[in-house]
């Protein structure tokens, strides 16, 4: 497959995985916001801009965090890369490069969605844009996996969506424990539980929490779910298997290749049998969380190397003798 | 028909319609179409028309027009009453696009090589090689087959002799066919009893004919079959990506190519992969920095090199420009008897050169009832229509064109024929006349056979009166229907 157009595909399932995200995140936090009166001193915005690593884009646009403009910024302001417009314009710019890739009803979805967000652009109805946007990245991924032959574009569009979906489940774990913590006396009460069950809301957890734990709501064990669980589709466990097994459908060609392989292999390895849980016990949940941040952001580099920006050589000298080289190539965008 | 008023008009159609009989009356094909309009009535239109524009706006049919500075993206107005040609008609069409094609691929052969034409005195020497368009790095080169043009629109017009007159030839990279295969599904899609009730020559084998013809271009088996694109902000790039698609063939731009020891590779996950043809959406400017303009990022170093070498076919051939140039339409007629021995099928439009001093004199002394082109742009950019023009446009245009004479061809205003087309007029909607052209499109394989598409792209004036049809300058499209032999419209099923 051309290395552009695998990276396309990449991103289109990224920019989708991202959209969805931020749309899950507002969602809850607008629904924590409306009881505010129970606790309106704490600053449920700020956290939202750390999730989406945006403080700095915010800050040079607008001056106060609050929900208006924090919303306003996330929502539909195409001037930064953090917001659900810009991912969708995105996601829909790719897909018009692979449409030749991607199923026709992938394509008609996306191009609708699109069409649409046009047409509403600024009316004030926001929860139900939230609401439209999740359901639409569930039923894109839906198509994904139902339209889609199961070959390498499939394949390139998993790794792009599940090391989106890691990343994001272990910023909004970040988050609960050092910015939304409240002061040590508030732990286990109202607050705290409300706090926990909106996260746990924001990845579509809360029923698998009740159904798995039944008991209430108890901080460790929604660190487990999140990470350690290898069935609930949005642990960091459960994400980073589907994109071992991306790669593994991806054809390797090249040495670095087979470095990327072994790197995620030894990532699911950690989650699967113990290390992962020694890790939090021993580094804390916040080194542990930047330690699965640090595993991701080096994948994601080895993908973008060995996969789009660069190409494999091979020089055959007479019969027997081959050998290949990896020269990086320039990238004209 | 009891009181209502009717759909369909004939009052404004120019001398010559192509549904309706100088009387007034319906011609024989269409009479089956009137009917099932008159039946569907302005509702039924209306709702028709809506599902089909969202149709076409959904699957991302669009074009992309410059002039707007947020490159928005628009659907080709597509309207519902197909264009109907018989067969006798067609064949006549057929035949004159393929003479048009293989004396045109003879001339650029020659053009490039012995010049014997030149030499001969049919075409001035001076008109060819002081053409911008003439490409010296083609000078020489032997392409497969000795053929130049593999892919051909040939813009046909219908005066009001009702002869199919040529308007133009488009030999570099002719665009529109997607449009024909889409409309045509969309046809089928809205309209499915229409289509049904006539015997309607399929168009959507276009991209096997494509990919055929681009494949016996190389020698090697299987053959690695590429479509080049300037990317997602051209214009036509939907067209780019449904032919690569529709062909199998990978869709690539600059960025994707490299050429290493006179070889054309594109960049893949597992590395280089060898191209053997590449059909050209690009620019031949642009195609290769070191060859042409050596800022161009939108091509590829060496293609040029590597085309010289053998090692990749390129359609169309570049330096075809020299051919489809304004001022040499003049002397096609010339072209066609010189190379073949034959008269032209297809008359062509009387042509003024601004290069010729007689001709020069008759156009700034008959502005008005010309309409004055450049010879090096196409879409419709630049042109002007005499008759519609403001006398403070024709006083510029007049210095303009005294002041660059060779840059300028006219032609007498062609009275285009009209054909019902829906539209805003008087306050309602109906089927009003409005202008209309057609573009056939052709390919040519390496043994020089030369298949023409049933049908085409007939584009049509929106604007009432308006003769411009370009689709960047707010055009619109119909189906073209070339009905197979003898039972054009069948007699009633029922």
């Amino acid at each position: 497959m051309l290395s552009r157009i695998a990276r396309n595909i990449f991103e289109l399932g990224q920019q989708i995985e991202r959209a969805e995200n931020i749309a899950r995140i507002l969602d809850v936090n607008q629904r924590m916001s409306l009881e505010q009166h129970y606790f309106s001193e704490l600053d449920v915005w700020s956290p939202m801009l750390a999730i989406t690593n945006s403080r700095e884009a915010f800050d040079e646009r607008y001056g106060e965090v609050t929900r208006d403009n924090v919303l306003a910024f996330l929502i539909s302001d195409t001037t930064h890369p953090y917001s659900i417009r810009t991912c969708l314009n995105h996601a829909r710019e790719m897909a018009r490069t692979i449409r030749e890739r991607i199923s026709e009803e992938m394509w008609l979805y996306l191009n609708k969605m699109y069409l649409g967000m046009e047409k509403v652009k600024n009316s004030g109805r926001q929860d139900s844009f939230l609401a439209e946007v999740r359901q639409f990245c569930s039923a894109f991924h839906g198509l994904v996996d139902n339209t889609m032959s199961h070959d390498e574009s499939w394949n390139f569009m998993r790794l792009g969506i599940s090391l989106e979906r890691a990343l994001m489940t272990s910023r909004i774990l970040e988050i609960k424990y050092h910015l939304l913590l409240p002061s040590a006396d508030e732990i286990g009460k109202p607050l705290d539980l409300h706090q926990w069950q909106a996260l746990l809301r924001s990845v579509s957890g809360y029923e698998a929490y009740r159904r798995k734990y039944k008991a209430r709501i108890e901080p460790p064990k929604v660190i487990n779910l999140l990470n350690l669980d290898s069935r609930f589709p949005r642990s960091i466990h459960y994400c980073i298997r589907q994109l071992h097994e991306a790669l593994q459908g991806i054809r390797i060609s090249n040495r670095q290749q087979y470095m990327l392989s072994r790197e995620t292999e030894i990532f699911l390895d950690d989650l699967r049998g113990g290390a992962a849980g020694e890790d939090v016990l021993g580094m804390g949940l916040k080194g542990y969380l930047e330690s699965v941040q640090k595993r991701c952001g080096k994948i994601s580099t080895m993908i973008y190397q060995t996969f789009f920006d660069s190409v494999t050589i091979t020089v055959i000298h007479g019969n027997n003798e081959r050998l290949s080289l990896q020269i990086p190539q320039q990238q004209q965008r | 028909m009891h009181g209502n008023p009717p759909l369909i008009h004939a009052t404004g159609a120019a001398r010559w319609d192509e549904a309706f009989l100088p009387d007034g009356s319906i011609r024989p094909a269409y009479r089956q179409a009137f009917g099932h309009f008159e039946a569907l009535g302005t509702a039924g239109v209306e709702s028709l028309q809506h599902s089909a524009d969202l149709s076409m706006l959904n699957q991302g049919v669009t074009f992309t027009v410059y002039s707007d500075a947020r490159g928005t993206e628009k659907i080709f107005p597509f309207d519902l009453m197909p264009r109907i040609i018989d067969a006798h008609e067609w064949q006549k069409i057929e035949q004159g696009v393929a003479q048009r094609m293989v004396a045109l691929n003879l001339f650029l052969e020659d053009v490039y090589h012995g010049q014997k034409i030149l030499k001969a005195g049919v075409v001035p020497t001076s008109q060819i090689m002081r053409s911008t368009l003439f490409c010296r790095e083609m000078s020489g080169l032997n392409p497969p087959g000795k053929v130049h043009v593999h892919i051909g629109g040939i813009d046909l017009i219908r005066n009001e002799s009702g002869e199919f007159h040529v308007l133009e030839d488009n030999l570099r990279c002719p665009s529109g066919v997607s449009y024909v295969i889409e409309n045509r599904w969309v046809m089928g899609r809205v309209q499915p009893e229409l289509l049904k009730q006539y015997r309607v020559r399929p168009v959507d084998h276009y991209p096997q004919m494509l990919f055929d013809s681009l494949a016996s271009l190389s020698a090697r088996d299987n053959p690695t079959v590429a479509v080049l694109t300037p990317g997602t902000y051209n214009s036509a790039y939907f067209e780019h990506s449904f032919l690569a698609n529709q062909m199998g063939a990978e869709l690539v731009e600059g960025q994707d190519l490299l050429v290493d020891q006179d070889v054309l590779y594109m960049k893949t996950t597992r590395g280089l992969q060898r191209v053997d043809v590449l059909y050209l959406r690009v620019d031949t400017d642009f195609l290769d920095p070191l060859a042409f303009r050596p800022d161009s990022v939108l091509g590829v170093p060496g293609i040029m090199h590597a085309y010289r070498a053998g090692n990749v076919a390129l359609a169309n051939a570049p330096g075809n420009g020299v051919a489809d140039d304004k001022a040499l339409y003049a002397y096609t007629p010339e072209i066609i008897r010189y190379y073949l021995d034959e008269e032209p099928i297809l008359p062509i439009v009387p042509t003024y050169l601004g290069s010729r001093a007689t001709d020069l004199r008759y156009m700034l002394e008959h502005l008005r009832e010309l309409v004055v082109k450049p010879t090096d742009a196409s879409g419709g950019y630049g042109l002007l229509v005499g008759s519609h023009a403001s006398k403070k446009e024709l006083e510029a245009f007049r210095s303009q064109l005294a002041a660059n004479p060779d840059h300028y061809i006219a032609q007498p205003i062609q009275q285009l024929s009209t054909h019902p087309t829906w539209v805003e007029q008087d306050g309602g909607h109906g089927f009003f006349p409005r202008h209309v052209d057609l573009r056939p499109f052709a390919v040519c394989d390496v043994h020089g056979d030369v298949r023409v598409l049933p049908g085409g792209l007939t584009r049509v004036a929106l604007r009432q009166g308006s003769l411009v049809v370009n689709s960047s300058q707010g055009g619109g499209s119909k189906d073209t229907w070339v009905l197979y032999p003898e039972n054009g419209a069948e007699a009633s099923r029922a």
